[in-house]
């Protein structure tokens, strides 16, 4: 990369004016996505978990390691998640810098990290993996105290949930002010990007993602806070509805991640799987196993379950028999076995729109209410506007999140929709590129923050000094 | 202000108080500009035959930062004439439009949503405001249905 250019020496005929160096950090439950402003992807994604190691020279103890490449397994190895799954905000700030500074930083820029030579990673011997220890972060701390801070040329923009309380907003911006020295900082609502993505300034946002779905109305560009209504019947509650009907399954299906196997031998379907497993000299963490089991469902989900997409419910007459007539979905494990799936994949999704089909879960804080369900969410959302928004937000509605892309999902909600409210009409907007629905918000964000006229709606450092962090709950609204 | 930070030109304000005051023009389209720092006019017309106005917006286009031309978002005000059904006489209402189209750019559409906010809020008078995504939103009896709230003959 070319040496970054101050605001004032970009040349302004080749990008319009528009601001090169700003990047986008949106952070979510199950990934945190970072990027340059004005590209079409965030350039990179990692999982908000990540990996602990006990590290006896270490003054916590431990040593985190960041990135999906770094998570695997080794003894004295736990993985933990700095978001909260059921708020989807930060917990630990602490580890929150840390991933952040490994994405923005070692990943986005790697020549602005300004470290030693005998910490660089070039020159460790066997370990060899280029890991940010919390020594590390300690002395490249003390470095920014003499040398400059490492995101002095870089505004940043960053997403945040609706629901997003007052006191977190003020540290996002404490951190990226005083740590990082960002010469200017913006918050943008997650729906409100999505909406307008999609074009739209007035939209009902259903954000459907991995811990948690969401459903906000979006008026002229403002959320409308008594309409946020928000669920955990997301990625991983399917997930655990999956986990539910593999073990009721007969014979009982176990879930055996690929780090398990250690060579496996094709099987007939159906038939019990012949791979040999890998044996390990010491205990693994459960929260390890926990992780990889979410990526295998995760795959199975993608590829395997599908929503029934009505009209009407899944458990209406006759509708499982139709399935069981229509060619169903293989899926072979990573220790070989393998089977078709016909009406089970459309049995772990109806939970979402129908409480009472769903699967029996292990935890009770699982299960979810009436009013939990998709469609409630959005009945409940539209309740709290005004009686007059509703036919527009009813006409307007976006759909985004990963975990709407389940085959049939949009079909279905329309069919819900126009049940619940007949004689009125009914639009879905859904990006039908997956890279839009997965990654709506930080692309909302990335070209807002691309615009050349955004300059002058960035919290500056200046403002920031002369205000102190609570600027962001008068600009940011 | 918009949230993108674009600003709307006085020409803009000019030609909408033609429109109000005036009755100059029946309708005004409006665009940014080519850098996306400015709301301008783009055309300003007393064409009264709506299906012109119509193919103004469907034909629209947008230059995308690559180069390519695609389908492209605007903002419309049209000076919305219609008779009640109770025959109580002719009604005027000045309507607002946000065009944009869901086949157009995910730049283009993003830029027209944060930045509709400024000028709507620079034209006074507005009676009706109206979002469409596609071309069956701006069809004649559609637009008529929602403008008269279902009162026109």
């Amino acid at each position: 990369m070319a040496q970054p250019l101050t605001t004032a020496s970009v040349p302004t005929d080749i990008y319009g004016g528009d601001e090169v160096s700003a990047l986008v950090l949106d952070a979510g439950y199950c990934q945190t996505r970072a990027g340059f402003a004005g590209e079409d992807v965030p350039k990179s994604v990692l999982p908000s978990s990540y990996g602990s190691i006990k590290d006896t020279n270490a003054a916590s103890g431990s040593r985190n390691v960041f990135g999906d490449d770094f998570i695997y397994a080794r003894p004295d190895f736990e993985v933990k998640n700095y978001m909260s799954r059921t708020e989807s905000v930060v917990e630990d700030w602490d580890t929150a810098v840390q991933v952040w500074e490994a994405m923005l930083l070692d990943r986005l820029q790697p020549e602005r990290r300004q470290t030693q030579p005998s910490k660089n990673g070039l020159n460790d011997g066997a370990d060899g993996e280029g890991d940010v220890s919390m020594e590390d972060a300690a002395i490249s701390a003390e470095n920014a105290e003499n040398a400059e801070k490492p995101l002095a040329e870089s505004p940043l923009l960053m997403t945040e949930a609706p629901w997003n309380q007052g006191k977190a907003r003020e540290k996002a911006i404490e951190i990226a002010m005083e740590n990082w020295g960002c010469p200017a900082f913006w918050l943008s609502r997650t729906p409100v990007c999505a909406a307008f993505a999609a074009g739209k300034a007035s939209a009902l946002v259903v954000d459907v993602g991995g811990a948690n779905t969401s459903v906000t109305a979006v008026h002229d560009g403002m959320i409308l806070k008594r309409s946020i209504q928000k669920s955990h019947v997301g990625g991983i509650w399917l997930s655990n509805q999956i986990r539910s009907m593999f073990d009721s399954s007969d014979p009982k299906i176990e879930v055996k991640p690929s780090y398990m196997v250690e060579s496996k031998v094709p099987v007939d379907a159906g038939a019990p799987s012949q791979a040999i497993l890998r044996k390990f000299g010491y205990d693994l963490h459960p929260s390890y196993r926990a992780y990889e089991d979410e990526r295998l469902l995760t795959e199975y989900k993608e590829s395997v379950v599908e929503v029934w997409r009505g009209p009407g419910r899944y458990s209406n007459p006759g509708n499982e028999d139709l399935v069981k007539t229509q060619p169903g979905r293989i899926f072979e494990m990573p220790d070989g076995s393998n089977q078709m799936w016909r009406e089970q994949r459309f049995r772990v999704s109806e939970g979402m729109w129908d409480e009472t089909a769903q699967l029996p879960t292990t935890s009770e804080e699982d299960r979810i209410t009436k009013a939990q369900t998709v469609p409630e969410l959005i009945r409940a959302c539209l309740n709290a506007v005004d009686v007059d928004l509703r036919p527009n937000l009813l006409g307007n509605i976006v759909v985004t999140g990963g975990t709407s892309l389940l085959n049939g999902f949009n079909d279905r909600l329309n069919n819900e929709l126009m049940a619940m409210y007949p004689g009125m009409r009914v639009k879905l907007h859904a990006a039908g590129l997956t890279t839009e629905r997965r990654f709506g918000a930080w692309i909302g964000g990335s070209i807002l923050a691309s615009l050349g006229t955004f300059h002058q709606m960035w919290i500056s450092k200046k403002e920031y000094d002369e205000n102190g962090a609570g600027i962001v709950e008068k600009r940011c609204k | 202000m918009s949230q993108s930070g674009a600003t709307v030109s006085q020409e803009c304000i000019t030609a909408f108080n033609d429109l109000k005051l005036n009755k100059k023009y029946k309708y005004i389209v409006y665009k940014l500009s080519d850098d996306n720092r400015e709301i301008v006019v783009e055309e300003a017309s007393d064409d009264k035959d709506w299906e012109n106005f119509r193919s103004k917006l469907v034909n629209a286009t947008t230059k995308s930062k690559s180069g390519s031309v695609g389908k492209g978002p605007r903002y419309a005000v049209y000076d919305f004439e219609y008779n009640l059904a109770s025959g109580e006489g002719a009604r005027n209402k000045i309507t607002f439009i946000a065009w944009s189209p869901d086949d157009a750019g995910v730049m283009a559409k993003m830029v027209y949503a944060s930045s509709k906010e400024a000028l709507k809020r620079s034209l006074n008078g507005i009676a009706t405001e109206l979002q469409a995504n596609d071309q069956d939103d701006v069809e004649y009896d559609t637009v008529l249905k929602l403008v008269s709230k279902g009162l026109a003959g």
